[in-house]
């Protein structure tokens, strides 16, 4: 494990010290080493020789950080996520970069990525995490501020950053708290103590480590910087904005179930529930391919946090997985487009796809099959899994789940009739060409594993049940499981027919304007509206924030400029007047100073000084 | 007045003096060396006076050491200083301003 | 009689000295050194340390005056200089001279009044006949006025300084090479 997690380490170091302008060596060592996590994981998963080791890294009196690892069935579902997937995105940024300027610093960006993302799976305490997952978000800083000259995604970045640190600074609160009122930041003990102790778990515990599950998974309220995290180069968008990162939010939850209080329990669930409703909606009114896979990105996670807080860790997991598996598939497909149009991203624009890319437009209609919960594909399993849990627990948050189930087939439809039927509304479009082998390769790798993600009797693929085993037993065993899971057959296909049907009705294929928008302007605007939280924050920022921020300038003129810096570099260069005294650049005005030394020395030695 | 030790070590201090004069009052590099085996000198005689006062050996075996690394001394100066010339075409020190700012 | 020869040596050394940091040329500066020098030695016979007083001759009114002579004439600099009395530098080296005179003299005052005790008699400079055990405690080294006695307390108590000596001799001497020795690209572009 210790390999696995410092190979993408070393490819890091290696471009960022060697490689910076040798953009096609990068690529290859970059991709190199995600193969050889690839291949490692691999071993290590079917293998199940999992290690849990531990290195003590440093020691502040109580306090101990260790470097551990922490292998269990979460631990190899979440490393196949990571590691297959991301090699597979590695080999199509191969593609997609092709002519990158930035090559390099991209490459160099993935590896580091995959490095911060692998230790968050591997980390056996919460230290650790916390630092691996500081690193996940700045290798996302560093990768959505790829295309850093222009204004949208230097402001991303920062959007992105910033928005993070709030949810961080709850995060590492509430590190502290569980340090200081358990005693260890070790998952495994930690684990005891609650088993043992379950009064000492706190209600404040868990909502302050939820806060860092809000920041990362991009959750109520904090959500507003994965839509404008799309400013970057789209297969990071696949990596780290759909599959592996923001999942880590419900990896991390899941590891640390056993802190969560009930209480909290359910505000996650109708927080997830409202942001599986509430990104569909926004999804709707999108122009922008990337745009409407980011929401929808939102709105799954939405569905991962209500099946954890409805206490089903594992189909939350097993949600992720297949979520990573075909939303990833469906970002490298929009990546294969954007690729073929000349960077075109306006749906509206494109048309008629399915005739010049072919294998796209094959791979993506699985993707939004699957996504929409068409039968026998992988999120048809996860994601009736979520709303039979739901419907059993509670009719609220199955009637919201309801909707967003029929609401993502919706978007999915408008958004696959109209970029990939129809007729072409662009020159590019027109032009559009199937991309290379080594971009469409991992899309049809990805599209099988949509396909096959959700058989757990499958080879292989039922080595990735192990972590879902128990809650999927728990669940059959409840009470009404059969009534409901019959009545989901039922109200599942309804969701994805009248989903996927009344797009296609509605927008009709290959369209180049917006119906909704044409012919129901005052419902559309009401849907924009749905974005208001960007509003609202702009609103803080400018009306309390910047006042508060003036009052700490003036602050910070006054004594921390004027005093501190000022004063110490008034003395430094009153000294500085001093000194340069002695540096005569002549050899008699060092001569004399040894004089005046050998005088003050004897004076000394006489006593009549000191 | 008979003479002691204080003598010498009188004696030894306005060497030491001049020495030191030598250096800060002279430009030619080769004097300022010059003066510099003085003051060289100036300890030496207080060294020797004090082990003959002292009954002990070990300040003249330290004069001893003083002149072989005096002459090492001189030896590299001395090289220094042509090294100089020939680069500077002058020894006057008040030439040698290369560190000036 | 003890006295008056201390009087003449000791003008014999501090006259000359006087004379050769302010004379203008060097290469008088450099007879005056060698006559400050003989003086010194006669002031080592007078303290008894006979050796050293040959070595101070021999070493340096012998090598290296000779050495600061051989450059004067090798470069040819034995050119007057101006010694600008009225000058800042100047002045400020006449105080500090005056300076040090105070400090240096007073420093010495009074200490060590009275006449140099006699030499005692020594029992080290008897013949060795052991071998030196170099890792026993260094003997005491009695003030003696033989040469032998010298040879003894280099090759016992200050075996390794002695040796240290001798790699920084050779040293030295390596160093002076390099250093004079002209460098061809540099040498040429001089000349040409």
């Amino acid at each position: 494990m210790p390999t696995i997690l410092l190979t993408p380490l070393i490819s890091a170091v290696i471009i960022a010290l060697l490689l910076r302008r040798q953009g096609n060596l990068a690529a290859g060592v970059s991709v190199a080493a995600a193969g050889i996590i690839c291949v490692l994981s691999l071993k290590l998963i079917f293998g199940k020789e999992g290690l849990n080791t531990s290195y003590k890294w440093l020691e502040l009196g109580a306090l101990q950080i260790n470097l551990g690892f922490l292998w269990d069935a979460n631990t190899a579902t979440m490393l196949f996520v990571v590691a297959f997937v991301g090699f597979w995105i590695h080999v199509f940024s191969l593609g997609y970069m092709h002519n990158d300027e930035g090559k390099a610093r991209y490459f160099g960006g993935l590896s580091i990525f995959m490095f911060s993302m692998l230790g968050i799976v591997f980390a056996d305490n919460l230290f650790m995490i916390f630092i691996f997952w500081e690193l996940v978000g700045f290798s996302s800083y560093m990768l959505i501020a790829h295309y850093h000259k222009t204004d949208e995604a230097s402001r991303a970045c920062r959007k992105a950053f910033i928005v993070n640190r709030v949810g961080d600074l709850g995060f590492v609160l509430g590190i502290l708290l569980t340090f200081w009122s358990l005693g260890t930041a070790n998952i495994s003990e930690l684990q005891a103590i609650a088993t043992q102790h379950p009064d000492k778990i706190t209600n404040t515990i868990g909502l302050l480590l939820m806060c860092g599950f809000i920041g990362k998974s991009a959750q109520f309220p904090l959500h507003v910087w994965l839509p404008d995290a799309m400013a970057g180069p789209t297969p990071v968008s696949a990596l780290i904005h759909a599959a592996t990162m923001v999942a880590a939010g419900i990896y991390f939850l899941i590891r640390i179930q056993f802190l969560i209080t009930t209480d909290v329990l359910t505000l996650i669930v109708w927080l997830g529930a409202a942001m599986a409703l509430y990104a569909g909606i926004c999804a709707l009114t999108q122009r922008d391919i990337k745009k409407i896979l980011a929401y929808s990105t939102l709105s799954q996670l939405g569905y991962m946090s209500a099946a954890f807080g409805l206490g089903y860790t594992g189909i939350a997991l097993f949600h992720l997985t297949t979520h990573a598996f075909f939303k990833a598939l469906m970002f490298l497909g929009s990546g294969s487009v954007i690729y073929g149009c000349h960077h075109e991203q306006d749906i509206f624009k494109m048309g008629g796809l399915y005739k010049r890319m072919p294998v796209t437009a094959f791979t993506f209609g699985i993707g939004v099959l699957a996504i929409s919960g068409v039968p026998f594909l992988s999120g048809f399993f996860s994601k009736d899994a979520i709303l039979i849990a739901a419907n059993l627990k509670s009719t609220p948050i199955f009637l919201v789940l309801m909707a967003a189930a029929v609401l993502t087939a919706f978007y999915m439809g408008r958004l696959y009739w109209i970029t990939f039927l129809g007729k072409s509304n662009s020159e590019h479009a027109e032009h559009a060409k199937e991309t290379p082998v080594v971009m469409w390769l991992p899309l049809v790798v990805l599209a099988t594993l949509s396909i096959i993600g959700g058989y757990q009797n499958f080879p292989y693929i039922k080595e990735l049940f192990h972590a879902f085993h128990g809650s999927l037993e728990k669940l059959h065993h409840e009470e009404g499981h059969d009534a409901a899971h019959n009545l989901l057959l039922v109200l599942g296909t309804v969701a994805w027919v009248v989903g996927l049907g009344g797009s296609y009705i509605f927008y009709k294929a290959g369209s180049s304007m917006d119906n909704l928008e044409r012919q129901q302007p005052k419902l559309f605007g009401i849907l924009r509206k749905a974005l208001f939280f960007d509003p609202l924050y702009n609103f803080y920022v400018a009306k309390i924030q910047n006042k508060v921020a003036d009052i700490i300038d003036v602050i910070d003129k006054l004594i921390i400029q004027g005093v501190l810096v000022r004063g110490s570099a008034g003395i430094l260069y009153v000294t500085g007047l001093f000194t340069r005294m002695l540096h005569g650049g002549n050899l008699q005005y060092y001569s004399f100073w040894v004089a005046i030394g050998v005088l003050i020395l004897g004076a000394f030695a006489l006593g009549w000084i000191g | 007045m008979t003479i002691g030790i204080n003598e010498f070590l009188t004696v030894s201090g306005l060497l030491f003096s001049i020495g030191m004069f030598g250096v800060l009052f002279r430009r030619n590099t080769i004097i300022m060396l010059m003066s510099l085996e003085l003051m060289l000198n100036a300890v030496n005689l207080a060294l020797v006076g004090f082990s003959r006062h002292n009954q002990d050996l070990d300040g003249s075996l330290f004069v001893f050491f003083i002149i072989t690394v005096a002459a090492a001394e001189v030896a590299v100066g001395l090289a220094i200083l042509v090294g100089l010339y020939r680069k500077r075409e002058s020894v006057m020190a008040d030439h040698l301003n290369l560190l000036n700012d | 009689m003890l006295n008056l020869l201390f009087y003449i040596f000791a003008t014999m050394t501090l006259v000359p000295a006087f004379l050769m940091v302010t004379s203008r040329s060097p290469v008088s500066g450099a007879m005056y050194m060698i006559a400050s020098f003989v003086g010194m030695a006669c002031l080592f016979v007078l303290l008894e340390a006979f050796f050293l007083a040959i070595l101070q001759v021999l070493v340096y009114a012998g090598a290296i005056m000779v050495l600061f002579l051989f450059i004067i004439m090798l470069l040819d600099m034995d050119e007057a200089e101006d010694l600008r009395t009225k000058s800042l530098p100047s002045m400020a080296a006449m105080i500090a001279f005056g300076l040090l005179l105070v400090t240096v003299l007073s420093f010495f005052k009074g200490s060590y009044d009275g006449p140099l005790s006699p030499i005692q008699a020594t029992t080290t400079t008897t013949v060795v006949t052991e071998a030196i055990d170099l890792k026993a405690k260094p003997p005491a080294l009695p003030f003696s006025t033989k040469a032998r006695t010298f040879g003894y307390g280099l090759f016992t108590k200050y075996m390794l300084p002695f040796q240290v000596t001798g790699i920084l001799l050779l040293i030295a001497m390596v160093g002076v090479i390099v250093l004079s020795k002209r460098h061809e690209a540099q040498g040429g572009k001089q000349e040409g």
